[in-house]
């Protein structure tokens, strides 16, 4: 040991120590030379497969989804640029939800409850984006993603959103899109549906949603490790974008018919009504109305589920498509049935005349007529024109219920109408064997008497009173009714024209249904529907008040109006080329006169823009029917 | 000895040595190899502020940082380098109650991620004392062995260095951070084993550290730190929650490959798969856009830096140089197999960066005044060139 000063310590200097420290770091980098050689040499295809696989990813490209058009071309439907909310769960930290969900809340003014709904019946999995808002304003869409921060998981996306133009006026038609739900999800995820997606939920938005929809595309993309898009790497296949359509239903001729209604609910102080207009030539539909109704615009953004509950409960069903997805008793519209039958079957001849009463009794039951005094002899024109009750007593029984319920499933009563629109219902028409099947009784011939005169368990939705009627207006083809005129590409080209759907040929004799035409044509031409025989018009039509519900303190039922009409084109009721027919149903009308009636005589005024006005405002007063008038 | 009396013999001893005599006794291979790896650490954060897309050149970019720091780091070098080493020696007991103060200090109004005290923020940069605390601590060390030389067979002189490591370690442990007490752990046995303590005791004092385990893990470790090791043991078991970080920085390196992806091209890092790219898992990033050629560059720089340094220890001139060249030794050692061990998967995460490449500036500082300590030893010492 050397050292240079004297007054400098002996330094202690183990060479072994040194060495073995030396050593220790050779070994030490080896080894670390040795698990990088694994990792980098070895094992780089796997690893490089993993770091591939973390920053790419198949992401699907939306298509733009198909428009709507009314029948003269009219856009009913635009897709708008709007920001949606969507929430990533795997990358929201349940500590920082309730923070997260309160401050979500504030900037969408939105309940926590339903953020956390959202949240919790997501269909997808915690990796999925689950929608929470959409139609977001711009300003609250940019101060999200400035708080990004502050709200782990949220992300602010942009698509195209439905506006409904015409608002509420087409709303029962059009329907709305909305958030897939689980079982939609579960059904549809092989088609390319993504648990994020939007849907059509009802109206033609739903029964057309395979045509409207498109073709979603696909994209490889570099993402981040908390799922943004770096950039598109390779479009592995593009969108394309979904086909429009062209509705049978002209938005001005929607409109007159909405301003019938309405008026007649606001004289009447009505709580439901519908009416439809329908071309007896194809099955097309005109127009149709359903009161009250909702505006689907308030479903494209999110509706609050305190919104969504209060359309639901209330009493009066403004979801609901009344002329479809509801059944009524028809009433004396149903005499229809009865008398074409009971024609066609030879029971009643053309100008036999049958005696008719104030009541017909049936052991110990009076069943009365609703002019409780009778008619005398009538034959079918005048008792269909009269509407006698008694008159079509006998004919039902003459008939039995075997024959009835064949000739009204003949008009399409009992069974869906196959219209394009979702939620029909298919009525009852009552039978031997669907009493079996029902109740486990034998019909009971009092039951025979009420179902013939569309009373007891007759119920059938409007739609299928006004395609029996418009069965019976072209000579006795019945049409499945539709909404939906063409299908049109998106280059504009037509991928489906218009095609009428037959459902069957009636199999009734001309003749019979001429006659019953004729009867119709009387019915106004008598004076049974008061003045409507004034209009410069000629209309063939039939009454119905529809008993329902419970008695009253003076032993009267509640009723609906209906008032079933068809125009020939030329004036001439024997001929069958009638192009419009139009129903007019009153819920629990309680009026003094028809004001079913009232409602298409105001129509048939402003459709055919006649200069008189000869609607009767004192029949829509409070009041009943019989008691009253 | 009071400073102001030896200063100004140091002085004249050194102005009279010839400026080529100091030459010859500078270690340039140290100081270039220390350059490198901070150069390798500043290409890192280069392409980290590359990827993550902001400016590089802007204030406040990791690049520019990491520049300033590290021109702040060789005026370190350089000071610590102009003065006598064995100066610091004179206020080694002031130091140490420093070295407890700034450590109490981070645990009274320190922050940190997730309620742990790292860092003191000093102006606008956060200061993480604890690696300024370690370089002290070498210090500290090296006088009290040094003072002991002919006694390290006498577990009490042992016993000694063990009180004197203990108080920061368990204040460094508070806070919580198990790795850098680890390597407070570290530096006390490379010391003691280099400076001649007796075996026998150091084999005492390894089997007591081991019986500590289960009981740090009873009444000691956090529930992360506990969460930790399990997923250093089994990183598959919830790869998107505590072995995430483990599986995505060996898909880092591992996609590296023989030769990277290149600078700026790696897509762990754009896309952030990879947490902390630029600090404690800088490594990661390294091995993917250097590959296994960078790596072993890197390995390679270690390892001679920390024979430069042992090569320096075993030329000083006396026991403190020796003890203090040790300590360096031993805290890069340890640091470096600890951290690049973690990235690769082969030790458990704990917070301890990389020297010199670590992005971050008390680290850098220190490591600077270390080396600058070392090189003034080298151009004082008296014995030949080897």
């Amino acid at each position: 040991m050397s050292s240079v000063t004297g007054d400098m310590p002996v330094v202690d200097r183990r060479i072994l120590r040194f060495v073995a420290f030396g050593v220790a770091v050779v070994i030490g980098v080896s080894g670390l030379t040795a698990r990088l050689f694994y990792l980098q040499v070895t094992h780089v295809d796997q690893f490089t497969q993993q770091a591939t696989q973390n920053r790419t990813v198949l992401q699907a490209i939306p298509s733009t989804r198909g428009l709507v058009y009314d029948r003269a071309g009219r856009p009913l439907v635009v897709n708008e640029p709007s920001f949606a909310i969507k929430i990533r769960p795997a990358n929201l930290p349940e500590t920082k939800r309730d923070a997260v969900v309160a401050q979500l809340s504030r900037l969408l003014a939105m309940d926590t409850a339903d953020i956390n709904a959202a949240i919790d019946s997501s269909p997808g999995s915690r990796f999925d984006l689950v929608r929470i808002a959409q139609g977001v304003p711009r300003d609250t869409a940019n101060l999200i993603a400035e708080e990004s921060e502050d709200l782990p998981g949220v992300e602010v996306s942009v698509e195209t959103q439905r506006r409904y133009v015409a608002g509420t006026l087409m709303s029962q038609i059009l329907g709305y899109t909305g958030p897939i739900d689980a079982g939609e999800l579960a059904d549809l995820k092989d088609a390319g549906y993504l648990p994020d997606d939007l849907i059509g939920k009802t109206g033609v938005e739903s029964v057309y949603e395979e045509q409207l929809r498109g073709t979603y595309g696909m994209e490889t993309v570099e993402r981040d490790a908390v799922g943004r898009r770096l950039q598109v790497l390779e479009t592995n296949q593009q969108a394309e974008p979904g086909n429009s359509l062209k509705l049978t239903i002209d938005t001005r001729e929607q409109a007159l018919l909405q301003k019938a209604v309405e008026w007649g609910m606001r004289k009447a102080g009505l709580k439901q009504a519908v009416m439809i207009v329908e071309n007896p030539q194809t099955g097309e539909i005109m127009a149709m109305v359903s009161l009250p109704t909702y505006d689907n615009n308030a479903f494209t953004g999110g509706i609050s589920s305190k919104a969504y509950r209060k359309l639901l409960t209330n009493a009066n069903k403004p979801l609901v498509n009344h002329a479809i997805s509801d059944q009524y008793p028809p009433g004396s519209t149903y005499k229809l049935v009865t008398g074409l039958g009971a024609l066609a079957d030879g029971r009643v001849g053309p100008t036999e005349r049958i005696q008719t009463h104030p009541y017909i009794q049936l052991g110990l039951t009076k069943f009365w007529d609703w002019n409780r005094t009778g008619f005398g002899p009538l034959d079918m024109t005048s008792g269909f024109a009269h509407s006698s009750d008694t008159f079509f007593y006998q004919v039902s029984q003459r008939l039995g219920i075997s024959r009835l319920s064949y000739w009204a499933q003949q008009l399409g009563f009992g069974k869906r109408s196959g219209i394009d629109l979702p939620a029909e219902v298919p009525g009852i028409v009552p039978s031997e064997k669907w009493k079996q099947d029902t109740y486990g009784q034998q019909i009971q011939p009092g039951e025979v008497l009420q179902a013939g005169i569309g009373q007891g368990y007759d119920v059938a939705t409007p739609l299928q009173v006004l395609n029996a009627y418009a069965a019976v207006a072209n000579g006795g083809t019945l049409y499945s009714p539709q909404v939906v005129r063409e299908i049109v590409g998106p280059d504009g080209a037509i991928v489906r024209p218009f095609k009428p759907k037959v459902i069957r040929r009636v199999k009734a004799p001309a003749a019979d249904m001429k006659l019953m035409r004729l009867a119709a044509r009387e019915v106004v031409t008598s004076g049974h529907t008061y003045n409507l025989r004034e209009l410069p018009l000629v209309v063939a039509g039939k009454t119905g008040t529809a008993e329902f519900g419970a008695r009253d303190s003076q032993g009267r039922l509640p009723f609906h109006n209906w008032f079933v009409a068809f125009v020939p084109a030329h004036g001439d009721v024997s001929k069958r080329d009638s192009k419009l027919a139009v129903i007019a149903f009153a819920y629990d009308s309680n009026t003094v006169g028809n004001v079913a009636t009232e409602m298409v005589k105001y129509y048939l005024q402003l459709h055919y823009k006649l200069k008189v006005d000869k609607r009767l405002p004192y029949l829509l007063e409070r009041g009943n029917f019989y008691g009253g008038n | 000895m009071g400073v102001l009396r030896i200063e100004p013999a140091r002085a004249q001893a050194w102005a009279a040595r010839s400026i080529e005599a100091i030459w010859r006794a500078y270690d340039l291979q140290l100081t270039i190899y220390a350059l490198l790896l901070a150069a390798i650490g500043l290409a890192m954060a280069y392409s980290n502020s590359v990827e993550s897309g902001t400016a590089v050149m802007a204030s406040g970019s990791t690049f520019v940082r990491g520049l300033m720091w590290a021109g702040l780091a060789i005026v370190v070098f350089a000071v610590a380098t102009a003065f006598d080493y064995s100066w610091f020696r004179t206020f080694v007991w002031p130091l140490y109650l420093v070295n407890l103060g700034i450590l109490t200090l981070t645990l009274v109004i320190g922050d940190g991620v997730g309620g742990v005290a790292r860092w003191v923020a000093v102006g606008p940069f956060q200061v993480q004392f604890s690696e300024i605390a370690k370089i002290l601590m070498i210090i500290v060390l090296a006088h009290y062995l040094a003072g002991r030389q002919q006694r390290l067979n006498s577990p009490l002189a042992i016993l000694g260095a063990c009180l004197l490591i203990g108080p920061p370690t368990v204040l460094v442990l508070l806070q919580p951070d198990l790795g850098t007490s680890l390597v407070f752990v570290a530096i006390l046995g490379g010391m003691l084993f280099l400076t001649g303590a007796s075996l026998r005791w150091l084999g005492v004092l390894a089997a007591v550290a081991i019986a500590v385990v289960p009981i740090a893990w009873t009444y000691v470790l956090k529930d992360y730190q506990k969460q930790r090791l399990i997923s250093f043991l089994y990183p598959q078991a919830d790869p998107q929650g505590s072995g995430y970080q483990l599986l995505q920085s060996q898909i880092s390196v591992g996609s590296g490959g023989w030769a990277g992806k290149g600078l700026t091209n790696g897509t762990q890092d754009r896309g952030n798969f990879l947490p902390v790219q630029t600090t404690d898992f800088v490594f990661a990033k390294l091995g993917e856009e250097l590959g296994f050629i960078g790596a072993i560059v890197v390995f390679v720089l270690f390892a001679v830096l920390i024979w430069r340094i042992l090569v320096a220890g075993w030329r000083a001139r006396d026991p403190f140089g020796l003890a203090l060249a040790a300590g360096l030794a031993s805290m890069i050692f340890f640091q470096f197999v600890i951290n690049v061990g973690m990235v690769i998967g082969v030790m458990p995460i704990t917070g301890i960066p990389l020297p010199f490449v670590t992005h971050g500036g008390a680290s850098l500082i220190s490591l600077a005044f270390g080396l600058g300590v070392l090189q003034s030893m080298n151009i004082r010492q008296a014995r030949a060139e080897w």
